[in-house]
């Protein structure tokens, strides 16, 4: 019995509007959308072609530089298979069987279903093919060397596909798995530890350290630091439009999570989302703006001089 | 004749002295203390004004006042972001002074989306009151996107 149940829940959580129509390729679109791919993997920024990579991603571990996943065979993912997507996206390896960096979220993305990883695939493969040379990382020498994420993987890498939770409903299911697996927004709202682990205790609590020197607010319910004053709706909202409830947008990388991603989600799921991050623990943890050292006056003055 | 245009002169003088005082007078964090509450004004109507578009409150009779406020709020975004007002507490990017035509330019469609999103309201037709609402919040949100940092909550 326990076992049928969770098979209900499972179909319910793979249920993707979309793959109503039986078309994989809608399914796969809509997924890449909601995982948020392109936000990532398109140098928006200098105008780069989508999905040829060359976005720079400035962390505290060094600036890495996306990858072309185009299916261009010399520049790109053209000669992968499925298995070796299958296979970055689960266990965080390259075609060649290399460790993949983590700031590409397979932490995340392990959690997806069989059906979403082939939809991805099915969609992925059929894009434009575009010619460009991937950028190497910028990072300090002693990152360099690639067989220390296999220790990095050791310690803080759980492989595996998501496990609805019997307990709860279908829409939570769905809120929690696209939130986790998908959209994976624990990955810039979790601080990490010094070794890049994320603090799992303080999950979605804000992270000071964000990409590009951002910071990603507290997301849990918590009233004074958090997001508790919100409603679930204004949740959803704000995954559609970009609007706080205080009439404030969005900006920064959000914007283009927005713009690019959680936009295109149906409201369903943005609700569920809104159910699912609503229903985490509430954490107390003031994200306080911090000046930058490069905006203070002292330097910049010196700067005019 | 003489006494007039002396005076003349000396008012002149005046004046010649006090106006560079008198431009540089405004300090770059009340600058920024004050863009902020514009900003904060801003967005204190758009809210409202979603809210009343969204039928979650019934102040229909209301929604021009946000509209108008939101409309004379948002007709020079570039004159709060005068040189020399980019450190400090700001979330303001660099890119508001470096990339200053492409600036001016979102600013400028922001202007022109809360003009037609305040006469959309007085047409009175949900639908387009509904879109260009919409329309005014990406307005917002791409500027916010490419020049503002995200630095709390």
């Amino acid at each position: 019995m326990r076992h049928r149940v969770a098979v209900i829940f499972w179909l319910a959580v793979g249920a993707v509007p979309a793959a109503a129509g039986g078309d994989v390729v809608l399914q796969g679109e809509y997924i890449f959308r909601a995982a948020g791919c392109a936000v990532c993997h398109t140098d928006e920024k200098h105008h780069g072609a989508p999905l040829a990579g060359g976005r720079a991603l400035k962390t505290p571990f060094g600036t890495f530089y996306t990858p072309n996943i185009t299916p261009d065979p010399e520049t790109g993912i053209g000669k992968w298979t499925e298995a070796d997507l299958a296979r970055a996206l689960r266990e965080g390896k390259d075609d060649e069987g290399e460790n993949l960096y983590p700031s590409f979220p397979y932490t995340s993305y392990t959690h997806l279903t069989d059906a979403d990883v082939h939809a991805i695939w099915t969609y992925l493969s059929g894009r434009p093919p575009v010619h460009q040379k991937n950028k190497p990382h910028d990072l300090p020498w002693y990152l360099r060397f690639r067989p220390l994420i296999g220790i990095w993987k050791a310690l803080f890498f759980q492989p595996g596909v998501f496990q609805p939770h019997p307990d709860q409903s279908s829409a939570w299911n769905r809120g929690a798995y696209l939130a986790t697996a998908v959209s994976h927004c624990g990955e810039c709202h979790t601080p990490r530890n010094a070794l890049g682990g994320l603090e799992r205790e303080l999950n979605c609590a804000g992270n000071r350290d964000g990409i590009d020197g951002a910071v990603a607010p507290n997301i849990t319910p918590d009233k004074p630091t958090g997001i508790g004053h919100w409603s679930q709706s204004d949740l959803a909202e704000y995954l559609e439009t970009g609007m706080t409830p205080d009439g404030d947008y969005a900006g920064d990388l959000m914007a283009d999570v927005i713009d690019d991603s959680t936009s295109h989600l149906t409201k369903d799921d943005r609700l569920a989302i809104a159910k699912y991050i609503f229903s985490l623990p509430a954490v107390e943890n003031e994200i306080k703006h911090e000046m930058h050292p490069h905006k203070k006056k002292k330097e910049k003055k010196e700067n005019y001089d | 004749m003489q006494v007039k245009t002396r005076s003349v002169l000396a008012i002149g003088t005046v004046l010649a002295i006090l106006t560079p005082v008198l431009l540089h007078a405004a300090e770059p964090e009340d600058i920024i203390k004050y863009r902020k509450n514009m900003m904060k004004a801003i967005g204190a109507h758009m809210a409202a004004a979603g809210a009343i578009i969204q039928g979650k409150v019934d102040y229909k009779s209301q929604l021009s006042e946000h509209t108008n406020a939101v409309q004379a709020l948002t007709w020079d975004i570039p004159g709060l972001f005068p040189k020399d007002s980019d450190f400090g507490d700001t979330q303001a990017k660099d890119e508001v002074w470096s990339n200053r035509a492409e600036f001016e330019k979102r600013a400028q469609t922001v202007k022109v989306r809360a003009e037609a999103f305040a006469k959309a309201v007085k047409t009175g037709n949900p639908q387009i009151i509904a879109t260009d609402f919409k329309q005014l919040g990406e307005g917002c949100k791409s500027c916010h996107d490419d020049f503002r940092k995200k630095e709390d909550n």
